[in-house]
């Protein structure tokens, strides 16, 4: 079914774009899961994305929309996720539980924010369905700056950041702030979902903070390259997955997450392949 | 004048209600090789932690190198071997190198870089614990015993002055723990490293420890092992048949 | 200490939020006055139609929100109690409210009448997709189950035979008042019928009679009434995300016939049109689905006389038809 020539897709603004976005954003979401999958908090992005739609409803009570919903968003999301941090030291809970309470506080605050606030309307379910194919050249350099700031940060913190997820006790005796290295790590999620979630909808940011790390985990020989093994997967995930969704006529997003799991389940082939390898 | 390295003034310390720590007074000077030892629950671990900024103090003060230990930032100077480090993530991907590197972020300021003269050090002390040839082998494939030496490395990478150690022979079999004792009493005897070391082994630590600070919840015995041996207080305590065994070991 | 402060500042906010809106709620309830009967309707058509039936001898609410997105819309409790308490529940027809069935099972209120107001009615299939009506015979690679379109009321024809079923059971319901009911119909009747001439006679002369959407499946019943060649990008289930290949198609196919419009509907993202638009450098153009209305337009009034109107002159607009 091939109504549409390879080529010639490249040719369209909205393909390009999402390839743009699309690329820069599934790679930074992707560097920074591999520290929340470490910690245990693979669930976060999918935990503050439900606490943006109801900051997302918050703001369309109040009459706020679009861009200055962002006036709200912004602030709730990061002020959530060090919630979920301060949950996880003082309530003395593990990771997923605290994601876990925050989460469904957001989706419960979001529904009943929306259905008195006069329902789901077009700006909050663009928001929870927003669409790699619509991007707009405002919206790739929303991406662009993104990608800058936590590229930035990771960098700057990198081996502080490897440091807390090794082991908090021994970063924090070698003098590593760790409380603010917990704490930028988590802002820099919360940025990213709110800002990502509007650009490639739920669905996406969610599987990229967790697949990529994951697979890139079953095979790394360093942290390094765990980094960026999990980098490329999701750069190259979301190229192929675009072109994938045109060959096949297939939902792009869909496709860009199923062809994640079609990666992670080659590297669990790897690594067994590996282990069979070393014990023969 | 022997120069301070650990001094803690009426230190307590308290978890949830119960007394964990009550008033510990002890002075722990350059050069020093202290065991810590006492029963179960007795406080060492947690006296450790409040030494290292890991515990919250309910009362005194702490002074590390003659800095109070809130102010204290020269991290560097002190190397920390927690106790069981249970790889938390047998998945986790740093490499030997990786992990022992870290240590060298004790000595570094905002950003913390490891530089291309610091892999040199770590080499070094890679050698010096005999797991270089591990260096690129992930941690959570190491045996026990491999493990607890690359944390040694990552801890002694710096060259610090005060090695604090947490139980660090618990799960070792006894020929790695020999080799394992006579590794950190080198490094006391040939570079004046301080050692604060607690363990269960109330025996074995006193054919090396040169002092003795028996902690239960508060400080029981503290000097040397001599002292210890000849103290009455710690024959009423272990009883005279115990503390023979224990003096009389070697 | 902090996340106390925070939790009750998040707490008084939402606090002060629910009780601010509650009141807005209150407004939503266009009352005409009086008693009488009391009738709830799902979808904005219906509801404005039987307001216009009843007149003053009734009050109408209208069950979904102003502002909210229809096709997602669940009934919440004080929603179900509205409906057992009230004389008459006027739905659609089973395709645009699947829920209406469950809802009516479960209310044991042996005065309510259920209205099925589509009913009796030709429903087309939904061919959507931005390919021609197809044949089921001939095209055995689409072989699904057929969806129907359920947006009837954008034939005005159908109209007509809405406002009659509801006209019956609002007649059933308070025969006394049966004159009164009928002659409102009657008018009602041929405000449609006027409409419809209206549409027929500014739709004759175009220069195009492609309707590009960029959306979902809405305008089936109108292009067909009118003889226009509609296109849209996903089917009638609004929660379905566009092909990247159904996009660049649809750019084809607006880049070869010349279209200047390109179509969207009001109360959705029209993201998905703009981006269309962007890449042909067409213009976006919307047109009103009628499904809901918005909260401030609901509030002067509007009716569907106006939306559709307004849809006219739209559709005028991007065909680019002459006026005789």
């Amino acid at each position: 079914m091939q109504e549409v020539q390879l080529m010639e897709i490249f040719a369209y603004g909205f393909v390009q774009r999402a390839m743009l976005a699309g690329s820069l954003i599934s790679v930074l979401c992707s560097v920074l899961g591999v520290f929340l999958v470490l910690r245990r908090m693979s669930l976060i992005g999918d935990g503050l994305a439900h606490v943006t739609f109801g900051s997302a409803a918050m703001a369309l009570a109040m009459k706020l929309y679009s861009a200055s919903s962002l006036l709200i968003s912004i602030p709730v999301v990061l002020l959530s996720s060090l919630g979920i941090l301060k949950l996880t030291e003082k309530g003395r809970l593990s990771g997923d539980t605290a994601i876990g309470i925050v989460s469904a506080a957001g989706i419960a605050a979001g529904i009943i924010l929306a259905s008195i606030g006069g329902g789901y309307n077009v700006d909050l379910l663009s928001y929870l369905f927003g669409n790699i194919l619509s991007i707009t050249f405002e919206e790739v350099c929303i991406a662009v700056v993104l990608f800058v700031v936590v590229m930035v940060m990771l960098l700057l913190f990198y081996n502080d950041l490897v440091a807390v997820t090794l082991s908090e006790e021994l970063a924090k005796v070698s003098g590593v702030p760790t409380r603010l290295i917990s704490s930028v790590l988590v802002c820099l999620t919360a940025l990213s979902v709110v800002l990502a979630m509007k650009l490639v909808g739920i669905m996406l940011i969610t599987a990229l903070l967790v697949i990529p790390a994951a697979s890139a985990l079953q095979i790394a020989r360093s942290f390094k390259t765990c980094v960026l093994l999990a980098g490329m997967q999701g750069g190259v995930s979301v190229l192929a997955g675009i072109v994938i969704s045109f060959q096949f006529n297939l939902p792009t997003s869909a496709s860009v997450v199923v062809l994640n799991l079609a990666l992670f389940m080659v590297a669990c082939l790897v690594r067994r392949l590996r282990v069979t390898e070393s014990n023969s | 004048m022997p120069r301070e390295v650990v001094r803690t003034e009426n230190l307590s310390c308290s978890y949830t209600g119960s007394m964990v720590l009550d008033r510990i007074n002890v002075v722990v000077n350059a050069g020093d090789y202290v065991g810590v030892v006492g029963p179960n629950g007795s406080g060492k671990s947690t006296f450790i932690k409040a030494l290292l900024g890991l515990c919250s103090l309910s009362g005194g003060g702490i002074t590390l190198f003659g800095t109070p230990q809130a102010s204290f930032k020269e991290w560097g100077r002190i190397g920390y071997l927690p106790q069981s480090l249970a790889m938390q993530n047998a998945l986790f991907p740093a490499t030997v190198a990786e992990t022992v590197a870290l240590g060298l972020l004790s000595g570094k300021r905002f950003p913390r870089k490891i530089l291309s003269q610091d892999r040199d050090k770590v080499e070094q002390t890679l050698a010096l614990l005999g797991v270089d040839a591990l260096r690129n082998k992930l941690i959570g494939e190491l045996s026990g015993g491999q493990q607890q030496r690359v944390f040694l490395a990552r801890a002694l990478v710096n060259d610090p002055e005060l090695l604090i150690l947490d139980e660090p022979t618990a799960a070792l079999d006894p020929e790695t723990r020999e080799r394992f004792y006579g590794l950190i009493g080198d490094l006391n005897r040939t570079r004046g490293t301080t050692l604060l070391l607690v363990t269960h082994d109330t025996g074995v630590i006193g054919g090396y420890a040169s002092k003795m600070l028996y902690l239960d919840k508060s400080v029981l015995f503290y000097g040397s092992f001599d002292q210890f041996c000849h103290s009455s207080e710690m024959s009423a305590l272990f009883g005279s048949q115990s503390q023979h065994i224990i003096c009389h070991r070697h | 200490m902090k996340l106390w402060i925070k939790c009750s500042v998040i707490c008084a906010l939402l606090v002060f939020i629910v009780s601010g809106c509650a009141r807005q709620d209150e407004k939503n309830k266009r009352n005409t006055a009086g008693s009488g009967l009391r009738i709830v309707t799902t979808l904005f058509p219906l509801y404005d139609f039987s307001r216009a039936i009843i007149g003053d001898k009734g009050t109408v609410v209208m069950l979904v929100p102003p502002g909210m997105e229809p096709h997602s819309f669940e009934p919440r409790p004080d929603d179900v109690a509205r409906i057992s308490k009230s004389s008459l529940f006027i739905y659609t027809n089973r395709y645009m409210e699947p829920w209406a069935d469950r809802i009516v099972k479960g209310i044991a209120s042996p005065q309510l009448i259920v209205v099925n107001a589509g009913e009796g009615l030709t429903y087309l299939e939904s061919t959507g997709n931005a390919h021609e009506k197809h044949d089921h015979a001939e095209d055995h690679k689409h072989q699904h189950s057929a969806v129907y379109d359920p947006h009837v009321w954008l034939d005005f024809g159908n109209a007509v035979k809405m406002v009659a079923n509801i006209t019956k059971a609002i007649t059933a319901a308070d025969p006394g008042n049966r004159q009164y009911y009928e002659n409102n119909a009657a008018t009602l009747k041929k405000r449609l019928e006027d409409m419809d001439k209206r549409y027929s006679k500014g739709l004759a002369d175009c220069s195009s009679r492609l309707i590009m959407h960029g959306g979902h499946y809405t305008f089936g019943y109108m292009a067909h009434r009118y003889k226009l060649d509609y296109r849209s990008l996903s089917g009638v289930s609004s929660e379905s995300e566009p092909s990247a290949a159904k996009m660049a198609k649809m750019v084809r196919q607006i880049k070869t016939s010349g279209v200047r419009y390109l179509f969207a509907e009001e109360m959705l993202s029209p993201r998905i049109s703009e981006t269309i638009a962007t890449e042909t450098g067409a213009s976006v153009l919307k047109l009103h689905g009628a499904h809901n209305i918005a909260a401030d337009e609901f509030n002067k009034g509007t009716t569907f006389f106006d939306l559709m109107d307004g849809n006219l002159k739209v559709l005028q607009k991007g065909l680019g038809c002459r006026e005789k």
